[in-house]
């Protein structure tokens, strides 16, 4: 059965089949995230020769890996004698070689064939140990942004910086704002299991007017805590980085929303610039290292969530990135890592680890209502109550931006603008308003 | 390390058995009040973790983070627990670890049965409760749990385990 496509995606809305069809998530895996750049990891997470760390793109099992070179190469995590996977899933050192654990190949750390036992067998078989189909298939294209490393399982498409267009700021953000100019992964990844088709939570992410409804609980008792202490406290960070979503609607009406082709897009940061003793040295430290009108420059870029589509969201204030791997059509893993900003002071890092317990961890006070909302959408929209999803809000008012667009922050565009992308991967063009 | 005595074993015991009782029944309120005034409950996120402040954690929560966790289960607009999440604790093993002047490290064994909407969930693992002694009370000074799966992905964790 063929699906019409064409009929399911209009520049405002959705028919529901798009997060509830198992064949239109098989398509998925093949258009879109067989098309687009991905988020693999980040170089951090291999420092040395034969250092490993495996995901998933798509569908596909992939295996990041530091060479003796010290480039590092992303492969398919599959031996080409028998099909098993060659590391184990996670992170490690695999030494000076990759070695296969069923029958010993072994392949240097790019995934070129090195030896095999018995040889000589193969001698006068068709099979050529010199041909590149018994060396680890490598995926089409890699290529690093600042450290960030991404790939694409297809040869054809733009370069990762044409793809990343003007979410590549949020990236250069993200490590400029370290004294010494650089990151690194650290203090561990929290795992999260959403029952809910991937694209719910990416609209999500820029979903402001959300935030006052289905955070009540978590913003009500963080101001019901702060109201409990004494006069005169200073907000403690745990209070502010959750009662920041009872913010009324005119609030976050005000914030900007920048959409840019092929889906990405950020929020304006919701959070002021704190001013306790941690922040104070942070900044301090990145005033000594780059001068004080750079550091000034460097941290008036204040975002709150970056869309990298259809792989991550950086937080560039907070250190984290999430990165969002579909599981199946209503199954979604996210995966939280943490960052140090190299040459800032350690408090830095603590706090960093502070929000992603607080806001990111499975046992976030904020999340578990996001979670509840996601799987009542999916539940609901495999109802026969309706057929159409609205992205209506705001539509029509976008203002024109190079490579993308521009809007207040209670429009429904970043939606629309991921949909339009999704349409372009999915090989038709949004069809016409109702 | 063994009890001194038989009495002692019992009082320990049975203070862990009433604190997850506290958590079976909803009672935060009396649940907090275990806990020093500097206490931390903590459960890690990876095997053998020495540290809570330099790597992330399942839970990490000192009074403040407790409270606000607390405030937030009672809240009639919190969405994800309706219904809200129903536990029962089973607890066994209970070991001396270590003593000090002023209280002791006791283990144990648990099993955490959890239920809501659809599925019920299990959780097993270590705890390691560092108690003071308080005015002849027991008080927690910090409550680490340390589960088999504590690396696994996971739905959300709501309540208190």
């Amino acid at each position: 059965m063929t699906i019409d496509l064409q009929a399911l995606v209009q520049p405002d809305r959705v028919h529901k089949r798009v997060y509830t069809d198992p064949a239109i998530f098989e398509l998925e895996m093949d258009r879109v995230f067989g098309q687009a750049w991905l988020y693999v990891g980040h170089e951090s997470q291999v420092p040395n020769t034969g250092d490993y760390f495996t995901t998933r793109l798509g569908r596909e099992p992939v295996v990041m890996v530091r060479h003796t070179d010290g480039e590092v190469h992303v492969m398919y995590n599959r031996c080409p004698h028998k099909g098993a996977k060659i590391v184990p899933d996670g992170s490690g050192s695999a030494g000076k070689f990759l070695r296969c654990l069923y029958h010993g190949w072994t392949f240097k750390c790019d995934g070129s064939l090195l030896s095999v036992p018995l040889r000589s067998g193969y001698e006068d078989t068709a099979l050529d140990l010199k041909s590149p189909q018994y060396s680890v298939r490598k995926v089409a294209r890699v290529a690093s942004h600042r450290g960030f490393v991404f790939a694409s399982l297809s040869a054809e498409g733009p370069e990762l910086g044409e793809f990343l267009g003007g979410v590549a700021t949020s990236l250069d953000n993200f490590c400029d704002r370290a004294p010494d100019g650089e990151v690194e992964v650290a203090g561990g990844v929290q795992r999260v299991i959403q029952r809910n088709n991937w694209k719910i939570f990416f609209e999500n992410l820029h979903d402001t007017i959300h935030a006052v409804a289905t955070h009540e609980s978590s913003w009500r008792a963080a101001k019901e805590e702060f109201e409990s202490m004494p006069a005169g406290t200073p907000k403690p960070f745990e209070v502010v980085i959750v009662d920041g979503n009872g913010e009324p609607l005119d609030f976050w009406e005000k914030l900007e929303l920048k959409g840019y082709d092929r889906g990405h897009g950020f929020m304006e940061g919701i959070f002021v610039p704190p001013t306790d003793p941690v922040s104070l040295a942070y900044v301090a430290a990145l005033e000594a290292s780059q001068g004080a009108a750079r550091a000034d420059e460097i941290l008036r870029v204040n975002r709150h969530n970056t869309i990298v589509y259809p792989s991550c969201s950086p937080h560039t204030s907070f250190q984290q990135i999430r990165v969002i791997r579909p599981l199946s059509v209503d199954r979604t893993l996210v995966e939280i890592f943490s960052f140090r900003l190299k040459g800032a002071p350690e408090a830095t890092f603590q706090r960093t680890l502070k929000y992603t317990n607080i806001v990111n961890s499975p046992s976030s006070n904020v999340m578990p209502d996001d979670l509840e909302a996601y799987n009542r959408v999916q539940e609901g929209l495999t109802s026969d109550g309706g057929d159409w999803v609205s992205m209506h809000r705001a539509a029509g008012r976008d203002q024109a931006l190079p490579g993308g667009r521009a809007s207040n922050g209670n429009s429904e565009m970043p939606a629309r603008n991921m949909f339009a992308a999704w349409a372009s991967y999915m090989g038709v063009r949004a069809g016409d308003a109702e | 390390m063994n009890f001194s005595n038989w009495q002692e074993q019992q009082e320990i015991s049975g203070f862990l058995f009433h604190e997850a009782r506290l958590l079976d029944e909803h009672r935060w309120d009396e649940w907090q009040r275990l806990f020093t005034p500097d206490g931390l409950y903590w459960v890690p996120l990876v095997h053998g973790q020495a540290d809570h402040l330099n790597h992330a954690s399942l839970f990490c929560e000192d009074a403040l983070l407790r409270s606000m966790r607390a405030r937030r289960l009672d809240q009639a607009r919190a969405y994800s627990q309706q219904p809200a999440t129903r536990t029962v604790h089973v607890l066994g093993n209970v070991a001396l670890e270590s003593r000090s002047d002023t209280g002791c490290v006791v283990r144990s064994a648990f099993m955490l049965l959890e239920w809501r909407k659809t599925e019920q969930r299990a959780f097993g693992g270590s705890v390691l409760h560092t108690l003071e002694r308080e005015g002849g009370e027991w008080r927690i000074r910090m409550k680490r749990i340390d589960l088999v799966n504590c690396d696994a992905p996971h739905e959300a964790l709501q309540v208190f385990m």
